[in-house]
């Protein structure tokens, strides 16, 4: 005997064994149909008693397994009924022939048997037969269940026969040696007429009779007769029988005691009626053993239960039995089978420790080679015992060792599905759950190296199943599940593997729903690359939307009439943790930043990876990016654009890594940090692209009232120079522009720069030209050399607030600012400013002293003069003649008029108009040619007080004129002599009051032009009328003259000098006022 | 003398596992893990006894055709599992005992280390590990 059947349980002690087997050609579903109708009659309750016979049909028995028959009588087939079609009388004799062919193979342990045929009809059916029943069909055959129970009653009538047969032996007959096939030779030659021969042959017979008993539904008596065999066989050492006596003694009990079945699934057995076992073999049964011939005694026994073994017995007896069958080789299959039904039955009183020593027994049992089937079913058999018990790591582990077995290399065709399968089955035992979600929470606590290697396994069965997609998404869950226990040369192994399945089958998100009913959810990558932080990012400050004051505050009135209401702060509160307070712009790309750093060993190229949004409809623009080996925080800008409007959550991200799709959420990733996914998406607003004529730099203004400066331009200018800078702005958005706002504003004007050319105007022009300028100004106290070399800075913004398009009517609009930096280096310096008084009353030169603070030649120039160079670092003076200035004629500036603006403000202004009249007059530029750059030097700061007196135009104006002829300076006035010559002077008042009146006398005198001054020219000149003129008073803006001759004797050049009579002056006027030209006259020869 | 020695968390994870490098290291993984039914068996027994007379030493949990399996479980519910060669006849009841007892120690240190995070891989074992792996033979 061989073929252990791992399904035995020990109530099949108590079965009949019937074999049900089709004959000649019958298809498996028709004989199924069959059998399993037949299977259904496993219980009988004989007639007239309360015995209940049991029933244990088998398609396939292997006839060397019917030879231990005798052994335990179970194992015998004493029935069979062969199931065959025959359509045609004609045919009838050699399916007969056939039926007895099948009978002969366990014809001799066979009580009855049965042939029913299907399809056959006509007269052969009409013989009543006992043996052979007839049906037209599979389907009109309602009368098996009843032939079965009529064979099983004819087999129960040959059973008890027997029974009663072995029973009633007469002592003194011989008794035969009840063997089993192994034995069979060592008993030849042997004395059988000994004691030991006797007693050896008895206590076989009496087990074997307590076989039969429990097969004949007759409990007690097998158990009596069971230790009756017991002690026999004890006596003469006869161990294998006395195991299986013991065995029989166990399962009777069992029985007894567990009328439910130890067999589990095959076990459920039923009841007629409440009758249960127990108690039917309590009952007295009159007459049942009074003919036993061996032990007439046994009736009389009272207190039949206690024959039955307590639970815990009932082991120590299995163990007994499996200590005697282990000393036989030959036993094996027996000792395996007694260690599975002691399993079966420790399983049901709980007594796990014990079960797992047997089945450790089992394991070691070697029957001989088995074929790979029979390895398969044993380790199923052993895996599903262990599960049985509660060992689910060691069912698991027997049943992957039979899943490994299933595709075995000596298979020649590997059952991979099957292999598959059982895998699949193991995953409790490792307690391994295909669900990342599972994973995502705290570290991994599983035993990562056993759950390592059973997803390797998965992963390689799926794939030679043929089934790709599992294969990928085994492995895409080992390698997110199971990253940190990866080693660096497994981590390459898995991503080199996954990419090779992805390039024929690429991961998705999908869940894969296997045959048996378990679906395997999605393994998005979160650790590939791992996400630390996510953010979303305003806009940049040039595009950031603003919302207009005044809507804002009509927004703020139209939610409660409070300015301030601590409710409002707190029904916001909830909103807060995931809002931001930025907004999106429709149509405008919008980025969120992620730290992200790379697991891996190796250079991770991560595709496709974009943005999961809900809530407004979103253009993700998907990013590739590689990222370096086990690289640190690296951070990862997706961007995308909103095409609606409304608040949009950022749920996560989508990426392809090695082929795989993966959808990862927020929600899902452990320790993520986040600052709000939630952001506001306004409408769309136009797009202001600014560029300059210059070029852009680096430099970056940070103003102090917090507004951003999205482009900067820096220059770098010599005092005094001027730079034109051309803006241009573009819209590149959708939307058209409907609004310009250009505001400036000045930064820094530190250490005394000025700007000129702001503000600007012209807000709706697109293009807008500010000049901008630096303007040297020199504080008095700074006359030392070590300020000159002083580089100034000077910052300035531009700001541009625009809007239109659907975002205007919303009330937003953005702000594009400009920053200007300009460092002002130094150029020329005036060290010295002083006047000489030039030769007209009307004009003064005025002294520079020149200072280039350059490193490089300048030339200095003014309007009138020639150009002046100075060597780097030299200090020149320069003359200047200027005319003197009307200050006084200047307009009033507007503020005066305006506002009441304070003194000192007013006196500021007007030396700074001042200031600017008398640098555009004078025009100073200047010029260094080897950089070719030009500007203009200012004197403004320069001017004190005394200076500025000296420049400017006395309120009263004297003009005189010789015959007519307004006479100043150089100029000479020609006479000739004897004519008299008319003088004329006239006062033109220009001061605010009223002057005069005035007395003035002329003064001839000649000049020898050696410091000499002739007065005494009674003789050669001579005066028409009076020498002295009077003046009345003059009016303020009134003119005023007084006229004279004089008459010339002698040719020769003469200078007249206008005095004014000392009491005729006003004390209160300055005597710069009295500043009269002097005249020159020459007198010639009178032409003849 | 010891082939495999492995410390298992209260969960049932490995917290430290080591076996001699010369043999298959996942056959120890698979030894140990199956041992963990006998244990938590074992252990659910003995929670019917009273608890302070409970004995830390589980004994040979089960023995392999090369190898046998003892147990050993802390109050804290963290076991110990040693594999043993089964040719090693000269490893009394008691060397085995003691030998988890300095195993047990040592955990005792591990766990008084500030910087070790409970439940954390156990790195710091390998040298009382390895004498208690080379030991005698």
């Amino acid at each position: 005997m061989s073929v252990p059947d791992y399904m035995q349980c020990a109530e099949d002690h108590q079965t009949l064994l019937v074999v049900v087997q089709p004959v000649g050609i019958v298809s498996e579903e028709n004989f199924f149909r069959i059998y399993k109708r037949i299977c259904s009659v496993s219980q009988i309750s004989v007639r007239d008693s309360q015995r209940v016979l049991y029933i244990r049909y088998r398609h396939h028995y292997p006839p060397e397994n019917n030879e231990w028959g005798d052994f335990q009588t179970h194992r015998k087939v004493v029935g069979l009924i062969t199931i065959t079609d025959c359509f045609s009388a004609k045919d009838w004799p050699q399916t007969f022939e056939k039926f007895h062919v099948q009978k002969e193979i366990y014809g001799s342990t066979l009580y009855d048997s049965r042939l029913f045929v299907f399809g056959l009809q006509g007269e052969i059916v009409e013989q009543p037969r006992t043996d052979v029943a007839f049906y037209p069909n599979y389907e009109d055959c309602q009368t098996v269940e009843k032939r079965i129970e009529d064979f099983i009653e004819s087999l129960f009538i040959v059973l008890e026969s027997k029974r009663l047969d072995r029973a009633t032996d007469k002592s003194g007959d011989k008794i035969p040696l009840l063997c089993v096939p192994f034995e069979k030779k060592d008993f030849v030659g042997l004395d059988t007429d000994s004691r030991h021969y006797k007693k050896r042959c008895q206590g076989r017979m009496r087990k074997h009779v307590g076989d039969l008993c429990l097969q004949a539904g007759m409990l007690q008596d097998s158990l009596v007769h069971y230790h009756m065999s017991v002690e026999l066989l004890r006596s003469v050492n006869d161990f294998l029988w006395l195991g299986a006596a013991l065995e029989g003694l166990c399962s009777a009990s069992v029985i007894y005691h567990y009328p439910g079945g130890t067999g589990g699934k095959s076990g459920a057995r039923r009841f007629q009626g409440s009758t249960l076992p127990a108690e039917a073999a309590n009952r007295h049964r009159p007459g049942a053993l009074t003919t036993n011939g061996i032990n007439p005694d046994t009736s009389t026994e009272i207190g039949r239960a206690k024959n039955c073994l307590s639970p815990e017995d009932i082991i120590d007896k299995y163990k007994e039995a499996i200590s005697y069958y282990s000393k036989y080789k030959n036993a094996g299959v027996i000792e395996l089978e007694a260690c599975i039904k002691a399993v079966r039955v420790l399983a049901i009183q709980k007594r796990s420790m014990e079960a797992s020593e047997f089945l450790q027994n089992a394991v070691y049992i070697n029957l001989r080679q088995l074929s790979e089937e029979e390895k398969i079913q044993r380790y199923s058999i052993l895996s599903e015992l262990y599960e049985l018990i509660g060992f689910h790591r060691k069912s698991a582990f027997f049943k992957r060792v039979a899943a490994m077995q299933c595709v075995a290399p000596s298979i020649a065709e590997p059952g991979w599905r099957a292999c598959y399968k059982l895998l699949l089955e193991t995953l409790p035992g490792y307690s391994l759950s295909l669900d990342p979600k599972d994973f995502s929470r705290g570290t991994h606590r599983g035993w990562a190296a056993v759950q390592m290697r059973l997803l390797h396994e998965l992963v390689y069965a799926s794939r030679r199943m043929g089934n790709p997609a599992l294969s990928v998404r085994h492995l895409s869950f080992l390698l997110q599940t199971m990253l940190d226990f990866l080693s660096d040369q497994e981590k390459k192994d898995v991503a080199q593997s996954l990419e090779n399945y992805t390039s024929k089958c690429p991961g998705t998100m999908e869940p894969i729903a296997l045959p048996g009913g378990l679906t395997l959810p999605p393994v998005p990558f979160t650790k590939l690359p791992i996400v630390r932080h996510v953010k979303l990012l305003n806009l940049p400050a040039s595009l950031r939307p603003h919302k207009m004051k005044s809507l804002l505050g009509q927004n703020v009135s139209t939610k409660s009439p409070f300015i301030y209401s601590p409710i409002i702060a707190h029904n916001r509160g909830e909103e807060r943790n995931k809002k931001i307070d930025f907004q999106w712009v429709q149509g405008d790309v919008c980025e969120v930043q992620l730290m992200v750093y790379n697991p891996m060993p190796f250079e991770l190229r991560v595709e496709n990876m974009g943005l999961l949004t809900s809530g407004v409809e979103f253009e993700s623009l998907p990013a590739a990016l590689s990222l370096p080996a086990e690289s640190g925080l690296y951070p990862v800008t997706l961007v995308g654009v909103p095409q609606t409007t409304g608040t949009i959550t950022v749920n996560g991200y989508h990426t392809t890594v090695f082929g795989v799709f993966s959808d990862c959420l927020l929600d899902n990733l452990p320790g993520i940090k986040t600052s709000g996914s939630t952001v506001e998406v306004i409408p769309a607003l136009p797009r202001l692209q600014i560029s300059t004529s210059l070029p852009r730099s680096a430099h970056s203004l940070q103003p102090s009232s917090g507004d951003e400066i999205s482009t900067n331009v820096s220059v770098q200018l010599y005092n005094g120079e001027s730079q034109q800078l051309i803006i241009k702005l573009e819209n590149i958005g959708m939307e058209p522009l409907e609004k310009l706002e250009v505001t400036s504003k000045v930064l820094t004007t530190k250490d005394g720069i000025s700007v000129s050319g702001f503000p600007l105007s012209s807000p709706f022009r697109q293009v807008v030209r500010p000049r901008v300028e630096g303007k040297p100004v020199n504080p008095p106290e700074s006359n030392k050399a070590g300020d000159y070399s002083h580089v100034k800075t000077l910052e300035a913004v531009l700001n541009f607030k625009y809007s239109g398009g659907p975002g205007h009517t919303e009330g937003y609009y953005r702000n594009l600012s400009l920053g200007l930096h300009v460092e002002v280096e130094p150029s020329v310096f005036f060290t010295r400013v002083s006047t000489l008084p030039a030769t007209s009353t009307r004009q003064c030169h005025l002294l520079l002293d020149v200072f280039n603070s350059t490193e490089h030649e300048l030339t200095v120039s003014t309007r009138s003069s020639e150009a002046l160079i100075l060597h780097a670092g030299e200090c020149q003076r320069m003359a200047i003649q200027v005319d003197k200035f009307n200050f006084e004629s200047f307009p009033e500036s507007p503020g005066e008029k305006g506002q009441f603006a304070n003194p000192k403000q007013l006196e500021e202004e007007r030396r700074e108009a001042r200031g600017l009249e008398i640098h555009s007059k004078l025009g100073i530029c200047w010029r260094i040619p080897s950089l070719k750059r030009s500007g203009e030097a200012s004197v403004e700061g320069l001017l004190n007080q005394l200076v500025l007196e000296h420049l400017q135009l006395a309120p009263l104006q004297w003009d005189v004129l010789v015959d007519g002829q307004p006479c100043d300076r150089e100029a000479v006035a020609a006479c000739q002599v004897g004519d008299p010559v008319r003088l004329e002077v006239r006062l033109t008042n220009r001061s605010p009051r009223s002057v005069g009146p005035f007395a003035l006398t002329v003064v001839p005198f000649q000049d020898h032009q050696n410091g000499v001054h002739n007065y005494d020219l009674h003789d050669t000149v001579s005066f028409v009328g009076s020498s002295t003129f009077y003046l009345d008073a003059v009016q303020p803006s009134g003119q005023s003259a007084c006229l004279g001759a004089l008459l010339f004797l002698y040719t020769g050049d003469f200078f007249l000098h206008i005095r004014f009579h000392e009491d005729s002056t006003s004390k209160e006027l300055p005597p710069s006022w009295f500043c009269l030209p002097s005249v020159h006259v020459c007198a010639l020869e009178a032409q003849a | 003398m010891a082939v495999c020695i492995a410390v298992i968390a209260k969960e049932n994870y490995p917290l430290y596992i080591r076996s001699t490098p010369t043999e298959n290291e996942l056959k120890f993984h698979y030894m140990v893990h199956t041992s963990l039914d006998v244990v938590d068996e074992k252990i659910s027994a003995m929670g019917k006894a009273l608890v302070d007379q409970r004995e830390l030493y589980l004994g040979l949990l089960y023995p392999t055709e090369d190898y046998k399996v003892y147990g050993y479980v802390t109050n804290s519910k963290v076991k110990f599992v040693m594999v043993v060669d089964s040719s090693n006849t000269a490893l009394r009841d008691n060397e085995i005992r003691s030998m988890f007892r300095k195993l047990h120690n040592s955990y005792t240190d591990v766990m008084c280390n500030p910087f070790y995070n409970p439940g954390d891989r156990i790195q710091a074992f390998d040298n009382m590990v390895t004498s208690m792996m080379i030991q005698v033979c």
